[in-house]
């Protein structure tokens, strides 16, 4: 990955997910690292919601006994996706920035 | 997803806080039952609370919190039967009534299951409260982004 930008520390993705995750990526397939971060992420939060969303069908039928342990996984939802919009607003701002240079 | 942690926490003092204001209506409510299907007047419950480790729904995120042990929630551990005799009063007429004519009444303060009631009504809000604590916490950490 060859730095244009001088002055600025080198970004590796695949180094990025080393941190992220902890898992270490044998492969040097450093182009795809941050995407596959990014799109554990949005499995996981997938996940959160699935188990928001099963705990209120739960609760509205009459299966679940607890009202706050919906509202508790609904709130964990929330967050986990304000979280990954704050992300995506990043990215997205900082895609914005690059687009603008002008020479 | 750490921070979370703590919503497993308060989730689990507002089960317990609700499972124990259950029994207390269940001793509000058997005030004056003198028949049980185990025979005799009913008997006043109590909860046992204890400490359980919380957090996450995989084996590894179980084990991990009940080794480390500095975070625990709360569980009802058992719901045990107040020893207390039962109050007898005279009243022949009942078809409850012994040979002496005193009828076995559960031996049940209404004001102390009052405050028992609204002990575990205060624990319920403190917990919520812990919980938009937390809820506040980490939207405030989402902020630094922004």
């Amino acid at each position: 990955m060859t730095n244009t930008i001088q002055g600025l520390p080198s970004f590796d993705p695949g180094e990025f997910q080393q941190k992220v995750s902890g898992t270490s990526t044998s492969s040097s397939d450093s182009s795809s690292g941050f995407w596959d971060t990014l799109k554990d992420t949005l499995n996981q939060v997938q996940h959160v919601q699935n188990e928001a969303d099963q705990k209120v069908t739960d609760l509205v039928t009459g299966k679940g006994e607890d009202i706050h342990s919906a509202m508790a996984a609904v709130e964990k939802a929330d967050l986990s996706f304000q979280l990954v919009m704050q992300v995506r607003n990043k990215i997205v701002q900082a895609y914005q920035q690059v687009s603008q240079i002008q020479f | 997803m750490n921070l979370f942690a703590m919503f497993d926490v308060s989730g689990s003092a507002l089960t317990a806080e609700r499972e124990r204001a259950e029994v207390v209506a269940s001793n509000m409510a058997n005030a004056d039952t003198t028949r049980t299907a185990k025979g005799g007047p009913y008997q006043r419950q109590e909860v046992v609370f204890g400490s359980t480790p919380v957090g996450g729904s995989t084996f590894a995120e179980r084990l991990a919190s009940a080794a480390d042990g500095s975070v625990q929630g709360v569980q009802v551990v058992k719901v045990v039967g107040d020893p207390t005799a039962p109050i007898r009063r005279f009243d022949p007429s009942h078809p409850d009534a012994d040979a002496q004519g005193y009828v076995s009444y559960p031996a049940i303060n209404p004001v102390q299951e009052m405050v028992d009631l609204m002990g575990a009504s205060r624990s319920y809000q403190l917990n919520v409260s812990a919980m938009q604590s937390t809820k506040q916490m980490i939207q405030q950490s989402l902020e630094i982004l922004t």
